[in-house]
């Protein structure tokens, strides 16, 4: 089993859900996470006061796939966070060792 | 032992028998009944139990009571059983076999049963020493034994309820409130009531019934009426409540087949289907039983505050002098802290008075009394048809609500007392209005206030850093009272759960402000805040707030900077009024962006003008007529609203349509360009349309040079969808003869320059070092200026020089070669001296440049890439 976590711009939040139900993956877990970029923060000038602002809101998508649908699915929501531009943000691919389901016991792809 | 087997089996009979006709809706009293089922087999034990004769036989009379809420008869399905076992004097050995024979068949039948065997002195010196055990025997009750224990039991417990005592009792129900306050009223707990403890709940009642039971030895509910502690509308309120919050609790125990006082989320559903709820409006079920629950337990918090006032004022406050002293509203006094009305007759001949006390109240900062509460409560139908219109009346509404703040809210007061929804009965739809879901913490009408009073709060801000910019933005709105009654009303359009509620909501708002006297301006823009007050919220969760074109259309959908700063001030003050899902620091960060991003936009007014808007339609339809498309309108309309506003504002119509041809054209290609001649046969025109590399302009600029083409002036545009589309004007080749094959040339260096980063390293070498300018003053000096201001997309860098050949080029290459991209170019223009401007953002966070250090870099590199400028005239004199 793979975990897939992908880093994306707010906006592209329900594109990516969408794109990852068209696929039959509708369970994700979704974080509003900051993202903190080189720049420490950017100003905005208002009445000639410096207002910082710290960082960068991004979200956070976790889905847990098997092992085989792993590479549609970061396809999926690759495609889906894309536009083209600079901070559309990074996917993460890491091994899942076990998943059990709490109500049933059931482990593994059958837990997913 | 078998026997108590039997009894235990008969009360568990007639227990379910209770259930199911309660269940079934048979009209019986759940709580009493439940109760006399458990009396009854105590009787029957007590009475056939072998050990407690033995007991009784041997002198140690005692007394079977009930305490706490069984105590009160009011036994919920699955509430615990409080039992005293009470002794004259000791208690005997003996007893352990009663409690046996008494309370393990129960115990084994999974009642909740806490006991208690003490003999009469035990209990009286305990009660006394725990607060919370005498609170279970003000609700003792007698059921079986020798009567004469309890009685001599309660005589003397009475008897010590001395001053000194009752002191300590009311201290501890005070800040026994007091902490339940703090543990329950926080707003994460109105997702899910907790019946019992939660504010609201059957504590309040509780509470209220200790303290009567205390102050005055009275000996039921009903009592609470008679001894005056609730008025008559107040005491059938109670009853009604009482019923509701306990039928809910049954019902609460039965599916949950446990003690469970929490309405979790997701017993919500159910419970309201087992209510019976039918879905009579298009409100959902479970949102009409939540909103009746919610004015239900609305109520006993207000029991709770009769109940704290009163203690209040029976222990806190008995030194302070109980004269009245006059207030600057005639008709209203305060006394013992607390705002009355001098006489009712009074407010009879002058009803404004129903309103004045808030204000009074709210200025002052000094809360009605009960009281006076009441009296508003009772006198409401003097809020008329009249005092709705008077323009008295209506100045006092308007002073009100910018009054009302966390700390005192003056506007709650007025809606729990009904005032608010006489004055505005609009109101009355969204009171108690509940959104089931775990983002709506607040019915609707609660919510609503609260926006008002977070916007209020931003007139006092201490904190430091960016919470200043609510304050400084608060500062600026003129019409304060626009803002407020537009919080107050924005949800208005919520009464209707089908409908649009923004649109709704500004549709319902119009008369309301016409009768409040706002003037046309103030009221336009209250509607404006209502009808968009999701606007900025949905902008910023579900647009690129990084993307220029966000803030511009979010500047042109506002128009205003007046309306901006309101519209950012409710939006701020609605998420956080909703609850914590709402308004947390991220959400907060993409407002404010959002909201600083649309400002700078707005206070450009480059891009969000109306003029240059009429501009760009005017430009729109001109295209669309060069284009001669008519029937595939709708996508190129489509396409010209993905360009910028800058280069729909700035780029001719005729080149915006050769870019479009360019642009259908582009296929896999890098890039695909156009050369025309124009009026003017010295100059050709290049429009080029592309994929967005680093450095793509300073490349094209490069081969030009490379080629010997002159620059007469260019635009260079990056759109949002990694395209570009540029314009040169370039001077014509010299030999007209090989015209095409010089270009064609330039078209494969430019090829190669994209490929090869190093291409162009030989044209750098031809850039002069020092230029002569004819000028016939002392030339000006190479100026560089950088403005990070202005925009909150781009760092703007203008050069202004004198044009040489290869100028376009040395810049944009030292732009490109310090990790900038070019987003946007205007260049050229004036014959002597000229002023490019290029809009930069950096290469790999797409973001302007915030580093001073990189900022004077960039400074350094674009001067030392330019020659040293100097006059010829003074050449010649060396010469």
């Amino acid at each position: 089993m793979k975990k897939i976590e992908a880093i994306i711009k707010p906006f592209k939040l329900d594109d990516v859900k969408e794109a990852l139900s068209e696929i039959g993956i509708y369970g994700m877990t979704v974080t509003e996470v900051n993202g903190y970029g080189r720049q420490k923060g950017h100003k905005e000038i208002y009445r000639g006061a410096e207002y910082v602002v710290d960082f960068v809101p991004k979200i956070k998508v976790e889905i847990v796939v098997s092992d085989e649908r792993s590479e549609e699915a970061v396809d999926t929501v690759r495609n889906a966070a894309n536009s083209g531009k600079i901070g559309d943000g990074k996917i993460f691919v890491s091994n899942v060792e076990q998943a059990i389901r709490v109500r049933t016991n059931e482990t593994g792809n059958e837990a997913l | 032992m078998n026997v108590d087997r039997i009894e235990a089996a008969i009360l568990i009979k007639k227990k379910e028998q209770a259930i199911k006709d309660f269940l079934e809706g048979k009209k019986i009293n759940l709580l009493k009944t439940l109760s006399s089922c458990l009396d009854e087999y105590f009787y029957t034990v007590f009475e056939k139990s072998i050990a407690a004769r033995k007991m009784v036989v041997s002198g140690n009379a005692f007394a079977i009571i009930a305490l706490g809420g069984y105590g009160r008869k009011e036994q919920c399905v699955h509430s615990d059983i409080d039992l005293l076992l009470l002794f004259d004097k000791s208690v005997p050995p003996e007893v352990e076999a009663f409690v046996q024979e008494l309370l393990y068949p129960l115990w084994d039948a999974r009642f909740e049963v806490g006991y208690a065997v003490r003999s009469i002195d035990e209990c009286i010196d305990m009660a006394f020493e725990r607060f919370d055990i005498l609170t279970t025997v003000l609700d003792a009750r007698f059921i079986c034994g020798a009567s004469l224990v309890y009685s001599s039991f309660m005589e003397k417990f009475r008897s010590q309820l001395s001053g000194k005592h009752l002191k300590k009792i009311f201290t501890y129900l005070f800040e026994h409130g007091e902490k339940r306050l703090k543990d329950f009223g926080d707003s994460t707990y109105l997702v899910a009531p907790d019946l019992k403890s939660g504010f609201g709940g059957l504590r309040d009642y509780h509470t209220l019934l200790w303290y009567a039971k205390l102050k005055s030895n009275i000996k039921s509910r009903r009592d609470l009426e008679y001894y005056g502690f609730l008025s008559n509308i107040e005491y059938a309120s109670l009853e009604d409540s009482l019923a509701y919050i306990w039928d809910i609790r049954n019902r609460l125990h039965y599916i949950t087949r446990r003690k469970c006082d929490t309405l979790h989320f997701e017993y919500q559903t159910e419970v309201a289907s087992l209510l019976g709820y039918k879905n009579k409006a298009k409100q959902t079920d479970v949102e009409l039983f939540l909103g009746e629950l919610h004015a239900k337990m609305e109520f006993l918090k207000q029991i709770n505050q009769i109940t704290f006032e009163d203690i209040l004022s029976s222990c806190r406050i008995k030194k302070e002098s109980a004269v009245s002293r006059p207030t600057k509203t005639e008709g209203l006094i305060i006394k013992k802290k607390r705002l009355h009305f001098a006489n009712t007759v009074v407010i009879l001949q002058r009803p404004d008075l129903l309103l004045k006390i808030f204000l009074e109240s709210g200025q002052s900062k000094i809360p009605l009394s009960i009281e006076a509460r009441r009296i508003v409560s009772e006198f409401l139908h003097l809020v008329d048809e009249k005092v709705k219109i008077d323009p008295r009346c209506i100045k006092t509404f308007k002073q009100i609500i910018a009054l009302s703040y966390w700390k005192f809210n003056v506007l709650n007061v007025m809606l729990s007392t009904g005032v608010l929804e006489r004055f505005i009965p609009e109101f009355s739809a969204i009171v108690d209005k509940i959104q089931y879901n775990h983002y709506h913490l607040f019915p609707v009408d609660k919510h609503s206030i609260r926006c008002v009073q977070v916007i209020n709060n931003f007139k006092e801000s201490n904190d430091m850093g960016m919470d200043t910019l609510y304050s400084n933005v608060f500062k600026e709105v003129r019409n304060k009272n626009a803002l407020l009654m537009a919080a107050l009303l924005h949800d208005i359009g919520k009464s209707d759960p089908a409908k649009e509620h923004s649109k709704r909501g500004a549709k319902i708002a119009g008369p309301i402000l016409d009768r409040l006297g706002f003037k046309a301006t103030d009221k336009e823009d209250a509607l404006f805040l209502i009808q968009n007050h999701l606007l900025l919220a949905k902008i910023a969760t579900r647009r690129d707030i990084f993307d220029e074109e966000t803030a511009v259309f979010t500047a042109n959908k506002v128009g205003k900077i007046r309306l901006l700063r309101m519209l950012f001030l409710l939006t701020i003050a609605d998420s956080k009024a909703t609850g914590p899902k709402a308004w947390n620091d991220w959400t907060e960060n993409l407002f404010k962006d959002l909201f600083l991003k649309t400002m700078g936009i707005l206070k450009t007014g480059e891009l969000a003008s109306k003029k240059n808007q009429r501009l760009i339609d005017k430009k729109k339809k001109q295209v669309m007529t060069l284009l001669r498309e008519n029937r595939q309108e709708e996508i190129v309309n489509h396409q010209l609203d993905k360009m910028s506003r800058r280069y729909l504002l700035y780029v001719t119509p005729q080149n915006i349509v050769d870019h479009i041809n360019l642009y259908r054209n582009l296929g896999t290609r890098d890039f695909i360009w156009q050369i025309t001649k124009g009026k003017d046969p010295n100059i050709r025109t290049i429009s080029i349309c592309g994929k967005d590399k680093p450095g793509f302009y300073s490349k094209i600029a490069g081969i030009f040079f490379l080629n010997n083409i002159n620059i007469v002036a260019s635009q260079a545009y990056s759109l949002g969808d990694i395209h570009i589309l540029d314009i040169f004007k370039v001077m014509a080749p010299q030999d007209p003869l090989f015209e095409k094959e010089k270009w064609e040339k330039a078209e494969k260096d430019l090829i190669h320059a994209l490929v090869d980063d190093h291409f162009l390293d030989k044209a750098l070498e031809k850039i002069p070092d020092t230029l002569a300018v004819s000028s016939g003053n002392t030339p000006e000096p190479n100026q560089i200026r950088i403005d990070n201001e202005t925009s909150s997309f781009f760092t703007i860098v203008e050069v202004i020089t004198y044009d040489f050949p290869g100028l376009l080029f040395s810049i944009t290459n030292a732009l490109y070669r310090n990790g900038t991209n070019v987003n946007v170019a205007m260049v050229g223009g004036k014959v002597d001296q000229i002023m490019d401007i290029f809009y930069i953002k950096d290469v790999h966070d797409d973001q302007k440049i915030e580093s001073k250090k990189r900022l004077t870099q960039i400074k350094t590199s674009i001067l030392n890439s330019l020659p040293h400028i100097y006059s010829k005239e003074v050449i010649n004199e060396k010469d």
